[in-house]
């Protein structure tokens, strides 16, 4: 509506890739060249599984353009000294200028080299929420690819406190980045922490939703009611970080009180190394000559090697095996003579004897029958020997998944929960088959539009592993990073670009300050010059504000600005780039991806541009193609752009050639890219040009839904799942811990106890009290832990500063508060909306009680992470956050790296006078 | 609506409204009042000048009702667009009757005319039976919109304007009929009857928690002040105690002040909303249906 | 005869506010003023809680309360179920706004805007001094309603005539259609599932329905 009957109206196509959850397609309706609001794109709905819609925080992109607070001109700092407490003094300049100031450190960079003397890159670049930046940053790929090496190691958050565990083990396991259910044929979900409806997208939501109405059930386990919870069919409200123990007890029911036979024996036996024989030290017993693993084969009464032709492999039981070797870590072999050999299914079954219901429900205050009722369900659910024929071919329907969320997914116990929840899927044959547990795409094994080709033969008749060497010969000692990901993770891998960004990130702020005692290593070196775009983390990661000093000591920052926000505070240079709807790009969408992106198509969309950039921001791509000509990489930036670094496909290959050359402008790249695009997609069917793509917004072709599941390729190259014993994760452990003491250090040690072939259960909560203690502090005086959870309405958006957010987010309880137990603020005195205080050992934060029955007593929650200080708009917000009072600390991070979000805390209400 | 601040635990729970403030409350104390003081006027037996004064009294109190009023709709001077609609609001028949109140007391005024008293008089207790009912059509309101609110209003007014005409009287000199102190006593003592009934009715049928704290926090002052008090003065001036002057500016301020209080009561701290219910929890999935909510209620016959 | 009506599944709704936003960008309401908003309602004791999500707005009753109170007939009930406001009648009385049961009507008396004393392009852009200091609510997108009585669209079906809110849901909460046309969406949806209307008791026969359960 308008007041005045408008000159011009028209719809732009576009897509919103504000989170994770991404792309979902909009159209923006611009009024006389004023865009004024966004609207689904029913063009799409034939194709998009949310049928063409967005979420609430697309909503908020008008408001976003139009922000007064908005950065409009390049700025630079005038004030040397950098600080929270020091105005930088940002003042307007020029493009010229400020792309020169910029050019020129990188090319001081390059002139001294872009490795320093520690060998760690001289250039640091900073990117936000899971990959979405680059849905944004139009060819600024194709500019880091020219560049050369980069560090991506001082994250906001990922490789942390994403769900971090679940990528790592995931790849490593299904070859999935992020783990679902396949909601439309699941009819039983255990969902732990995973807050799908919340933070899943217009997908996930729709997918859910159907599946209700359907009649599917899902168990909700978490501490705090969220709203996927609320939209459960049952909530259990497990003791924070227990879920390990919860899992295991699942397992249990399954493998000791059902057993085998009411178990999918055909999936274990020939798609899991439940069969593989485990000999002495945990190792796999091999063949002697081949050194492949060795089965039980039921037929010939013998061992032998696990792809023998025609073996019948026992899944259960020991056996004496006469002749085999074990192949231990630095490829110590031993050889062995009459033997016992255990399956590792038996190994399982052994190692999961003392993880009853019984056992758990002391850990995780969930009664026992609940646990037991909940398993049995499960494997009813399963219904094993159902099939279902999904075009043409007949699979398996096994209508089963337990997913996990973050802080599960994430820190100490989330190895454990990912194996847990794995082996689940696996003892009933739900992996990777229609209605069970699927992952949904790949980013630490190439390639990324399509995981099945990321699926060939490897070592022991799995998949193939890209591990981070741990050999004498191989291992990094000299970290290539300041995360140290190639060092202390071999799990990560090497195997693309994302390895790295999912390193330990904390460590590379944390080993800024302080460093173990017995370190080795070369010192970490500061950056020199550190580009920051879409990343804040100085509000998103941990103890913020001690992270901010640290962020205020790098010598050279450029940020690509939005607002000023508490990091870009230290910059020396502010770039405005042309935000969500001032300019174009192109990229992927459709397959499968997270977090419940499954689709019946496959293709690409145009980010249209709707309106003019406001002030002097300046398209991205734009921005970069004047970085790279002015630091002398335009020829080589051009040609990572004609090899398809800055999206979709290589610009020239079999049967055509867009490639670029000179100095192209953006509309002529993503012309060409729009041409590529279409040609490969369409496999030479149709060529369209960027005019047609701003008309239409996007191009698909069908795709099978078979592509969703990897059991079939699985089968078809006739590969097993590694589980549900880690023999390798043993082996790599064993080598890394070998290396750190080779060279004198034992402040891994801790995470080292991790590499298990088969998780034990340890007092993974007592860690967060083990560490107040070690600081000096009495856990007596923090008896409640403090979680975090998110919000649809800002998750990832970095969206705190858009007005509009604020007040739709507000009609949901909890909002810029602090969730506490109803029961539990009456007895403190505290009420509805009260301001109080939550204190750590590390520090505080205040917000006003929202009072809820929905969270257990010992627990309280904190929406988000809104203490921003510097922010327009969201600084007026006097919000809590977590990550101000939540400790970095080594003793907080797992093997993988990552830590998670909770905190031991005291809480009081503030005096008014106080809270004013 | 006003801003509010309300946070999310709030929303679906009955709500103080915020639309009609000080000024609206004014035009029901005033008004009210002066409706019911205009029928005295008319019919208490008065001489000319005190008849004139309680006329002029009674006209005043609705003309600075309907002016606060005048200063707190949204488009002031569009006002007279509120005669659009006599079918069925009742604001509109208030302003039609406020037509006639004024048109018929300036014409009693002006002449002197009995007989445009009386109609002044009925064009009074018309006017204030349209307040009663404008808070009673209110649906958003359960406390406006139980039928008892209706003879609760009209008897308070009646109070009201009963003990006005006998100050007014007494302060223009004018013979003070026993007829007008027993119709006073008994319309307190009917409004606290109609209270009571109000309140009991309420309860039987349900309503939102915090409007019934708010009426049972005010029914004491309701009692003792307006009811016990003014009907001992006014027994005690039955009965012939001297010092009638002090006597009757007691019972007009207890009197009619508690019924100012209580429509204040009433219209600001009273008036919450309905608020918003479920009737079942939705089924979700697997999950069972649940039972109806209905935050901020006590249920019927727990009041 | 036509009688547009809403239907709402609440086993779909997971309370995301999209509606509550797309209704705000449709309708350019200012800072503050939500027409619909999604209720987060808890109930019961831990660890025996439900939580529910209530998406709220005008419900364009059948007898509307706020249409019999209003001395201007700004208010009015159409033939196709539409409640609607004539902004230019209305002198902003609040009488309707007493009379609505369901907390749908305001009146904003002064001017907002989403960041302090000027408006943003997209605000400027949309400014109606008309709406200031009257009663205002959910009008199930009239203008697209309307506009489907020219174009022979049927909202409910085709997006452009249907109200911005039910485009919006993603998790397809929502349906709106004739309820006297028996083949219409919503029709054959209520007729296979159980639903209320809120607040029935009280005799406004209201327009939207709450689905809970499958028949």
């Amino acid at each position: 509506m308008e007041a005045v009957p408008p000159k011009s109206i028209k719809r732009v196509p576009s897509y919103c890739y504000n989170c994770v959850s991404g792309p979902d397609l909009m159209k923006v309706k611009v009024v006389d060249g004023v865009a004024t609001e966004i609207e689904p794109n029913f063009d799409a709905a034939e194709v998009h599984p949310a049928k063409g819609k967005v979420c609430v925080k697309a909503y908020g992109l008008v408001q976003k353009t139009y922000n007064p607070n908005r950065v409009r001109t390049p700025m630079k700092r005038t004030n040397p000294k950098k600080g929270r407490n020091e105005d930088p003094g940002f003042v307007p300049i020029s493009w010229d200028e400020a792309l020169d100031i910029v050019a020129a450190k990188l090319k001081a960079v390059k002139a001294k080299g872009l490795i320093d003397d520690a060998g760690l890159p001289r250039v640091a670049v900073s990117l936000g929420h899971g990959g979405t930046p680059s849905n944004y940053m139009g060819t600024f790929p194709a500019f880091l690819q020219a560049w050369g090496p980069v560090d991506f190691s001082f994250g906001s958050g990922q490789g942390v406190k994403c769900v971090h565990s679940e990528h790592l083990y995931g790849e490593f396991w299904h070859r999935a980045f992020t783990v679902a259910a396949d909601t439309p044929n699941c009819r039983y979900n255990i969902a732990v922490g995973a807050n799908v409806d919340v933070t899943g997208g217009p997908c996930a939501v729709i997918r859910h939703a159907d599946a209700r109405v359907r009649g599917y059930k899902r168990v909700q386990v978490e501490p705090h009611l969220t709203a996927t919870g609320a939209c459960s069919a049952e909530w259990v409200p497990i003791r924070p970080k227990t879920d390990p123990a919860f899992l295991f007890a699942l397992i249990h029911v399954l493998v000791r009180e059902n057993g085998l036979a009411k178990l999918d024996v055909p999936f274990l036996r020939d798609r899991t190394a439940s069969p593989y024989l485990i000999g002495p030290g945990g190792l796999y017993l091999r063949d002697a000559d081949s050194g492949k693993p060795l089965v039980w084969d039921e037929a010939s009464a013998r061992a032998v090697p696990h792809d023998t032709q025609g073996a019948v492999p026992a899944v259960a039981g020991s056996f004496r095996v006469a002749r085999a070797v074990t192949v231990d870590a630095d490829k110590e072999r031993v050889e062995h003579v009459e033997v016992e050999g255990v399956t590792a299914y038996e190994m399982l079954a052994r190692h999961i004897e003392k993880y009853s219901p019984e056992w758990a429900e002391g850990v995780c205050d969930v009664k026992a029958d609940t646990i037991r009722r909940i398993a049995n369900e499960y494997l009813e659910a399963a219904s094993i020997g159902e099939t279902i024929v999904i075009d043409g071919k007949t699979l398996p329907l096994r209508p089963v998944a337990v997913t996990l969320g973050k802080s599960v997914n994430n820190g100490w116990g989330a190895y454990e929960c990912c194996w847990a929840r794995t082996v689940l899927a696996a003892l009933v044959g739900a992996l990777e088959n229609p209605g069970g547990l699927l992952g949904t795409t790949v980013r630490l094994n190439k390639t990324r539009d399509n995981r099945h080709l990321s699926v060939a033969p490897g070592e022991d008749g799995f998949m193939v592993q890209y591990f981070n060497p741990t050999s004498k010969e191989e291992w990094q000692f000299q970290p290539s990073t300041r995360n140290l990901h190639q060092t202390l993770v071999p799990i990560v891998g090497h195997n693309g670009a994302w390895s790295q960004a999912l390193g330990p990130t904390q460590l590379a702020w944390m080993f800024q300050g302080e460093r173990p005692d017995d370190w080795s290593m070369p010192m970490p070196t500061l950056p020199e010059v550190w580009l920051v775009y879409r990343s804040n983390p100085s509000i998103s990661f941990w103890d913020t504000r001690h992270l901010a000093d640290i962020a205020a000591k790098f010598p050279f920052m450029a940020c690509f600005a939005y607002t000023v926000d508490e990091t870009n505070y230290m910059a020396d240079v502010l770039l405005p780039e042309a935000t969500d709807l001032e300019s174009e790009q192109m990229i992927r969408m459709g397959g499968t991806k997270y977090m419940e992106q499954f689709w019946d198509h496959k293709g690409v969309v145009l980010r249209g541009k709707a309106v003019e950039p406001q002030g002097e921001a300046r398209d991205f791509t734009w921005i970069t193609t004047e970085l790279a000509k002015r630091t002398g990489l335009l020829e080589s930036y051009v040609k990572a752009v004609n090899k398809g670094v800055a999206g979709v496909a290589p610009l020239k290959g079999e049967g055509y050639d867009f490639s670029l050359s000179g100095e192209p402008s953006p509309e002529q790249i993503w012309d060409s890219v729009c041409k590529a695009a279409t040609f490969t997609i369409s496999e030479g069917r149709e060529q369209h040009g960027l005019d047609w793509y701003r008309e239409h917004g996007f191009y698909t072709v069908p795709m099978s839904r078979l592509e969703w599941y990897l059991t079939p390729t699985m089968e078809q190259h006739g590969l097993r799942y590694e589980l549900p014993y880690q023999e390798r994760l043993l082996r790599a452990g064993r080598e890394l811990g070998r290396r750190l003491h080779e060279k004198q250090m034992n402040w891994w040690d801790e995470q080292l106890a991790e590499y298990q072939a088969l998780p034990e259960w340890h007092d993974v909560p007592g860690r967060w009290i083990h560490n107040l203690e070690k600081a000096g502090a009495k856990a007596a005086d923090f008896p409640f832990w403090l979680l975090t959870t998110k919000s649809m309405q800002y998750h990832a958006g970095g969206n705190a500063a858009i007005a509009v957010m604020d007040e739709v987010a507000q009609n949901l309880r909890g909002h810029a508060g602090v969730i506490i137990n109803a029961k539990t603020a009456a007895g403190l005195g505290i009420a509805e909306g009260d301001r109080i205080e939550v204190r750590s050992h590390i520090g505080v934060t205040r917000g006003k009680a929202s009072l809820a029955h929905g969270v257990r007593p010992d627990t309280l929650v904190i929406m988000g992470q809104f203490d921003h200080w510097a922010t327009p708009y969201a600084k007026g917000m006097e919000a809590p956050s977590l990550n101000t009072i939540a400790p970095m600390s080594l003793d907080l991070t797992d093997a993988t790296g990552s830590g998670a979000d909770i905190v031991r805390v005291a809480v009081r209400k503030l005096e008014e006078a106080k809270a004013a | 609506m006003k801003p509010a601040t309300l946070r999310a635990a709030q929303l679906a729970a009955p709500k103080q409204q915020r639309n009609w403030d000080w000024r609206a409350a004014a035009n029901f104390i005033c008004g009210g009042a002066g409706g019911g003081l205009l029928l005295f006027a008319a019919f208490a037996g008065f001489g000319r000048g005190a008849t004139l004064a309680s006329l002029l009294a009674g006209m005043a109190l609705i003309g600075t009702g309907l002016t606060c009023v005048w200063f707190e709709i949204g488009r002031p001077w569009r006002a007279l667009n509120v005669y659009r609609h006599i079918a069925s609001s009742w604001m509109t028949r208030e302003a039609v009757v406020a037509l006639a109140v004024f048109g018929c007391g300036a014409l009693a005024v002006l002449t002197g005319s009995v007989v445009a008293a009386v109609f002044a008089g009925i064009c009074g207790g018309a006017f204030l039976y349209s307040q009663a009912r404008i808070l009673a059509a209110n649906k958003g309101i359960p406390a406006w919109r139980h039928p008892a609110s209706v003879p609760l209003l009209v008897a308070t007014g009646l109070a009201e304007g009963a003990t006005l005409a006998l100050a007014i009287g007494a302060l223009a000199g004018a013979v003070i009929g026993v007829g007008l102190v027993v119709a006073a006593l008994i319309l307190v003592l009917v409004r606290a009857w109609a209270w009571w009934r109000y309140r009991a009715g309420l309860g039987s049928t349900g309503a939102p928690e915090a409007a019934l704290r708010v009426l049972d926090g005010f029914a004491p002052r309701l009692l003792w002040l307006g009811t016990v008090l003014p009907a001992l003065a006014l027994l005690a001036l039955l009965f012939g105690m001297p010092g009638l002057g002090p006597v009757l500016l007691l019972v007009v301020l207890l009197a009619a002040g508690t019924g100012a209080w209580l429509k204040y009561t009433l219209v600001r701290r009273a008036a919450f909303t309905q608020g918003l219910a479920i009737d079942h929890i939705p089924v979700r999935g697997r999950g069972p249906a649940g039972p109806a909510v209905k935050p901020g209620w006590k249920p019927a016959s727990q009041g | 005869m036509t009688r547009y009506a809403m239907s709402i599944d609440l086993r779909r709704c997971v309370g995301c506010q999209t509606c509550t936003a797309s209704c705000k960008g449709a309708n350019a309401t200012p800072p503050g003023i939500q027409w619909r908003r999604v209720l987060d309602i808890e109930s019961g004791e831990f660890p025996d809680v439900r939580r529910s999500f209530l998406p709220i707005a005008c419900m364009h009753c059948g007898d509307p309360p706020c249409e019999a109170v209003c001395p201007t007939e700004a208010t009015t009930k159409r033939a196709d179920g539409l409640v609607a406001i004539d902004y230019d009648l209305c002198i902003g009385c609040a009488n309707c706004v007493m009379a609505c049961p369901y907390d749908a009507r305001s009146i904003v008396h002064e001017v907002r805007y989403a960041y302090g004393d000027a408006p943003m392009a997209s605000e400027a852009k949309r400014f109606d001094p008309g709406r200031i200091g009257v009663s205002m609510k959910c009008s199930f997108c009239k203008d697209r309603i309307d506009h489907a009585a020219r174009t022979g669209q049927k909202p409910g079906v085709d997006p452009e005539v249907t109200p911005a809110c039910v485009n919006s849901c993603i998790s397809g909460a929502m349906a709106f259609g004739d309820l006297d046309d028996a083949d219409s969406g919503i029709s054959r949806l209520l007729a296979e599932t159980q639903h209320f209307r809120m607040h029935e008791e009280l005799g406004t026969a209201p327009g939207v329905y709450y689905i809970w359960d499958k028949s």
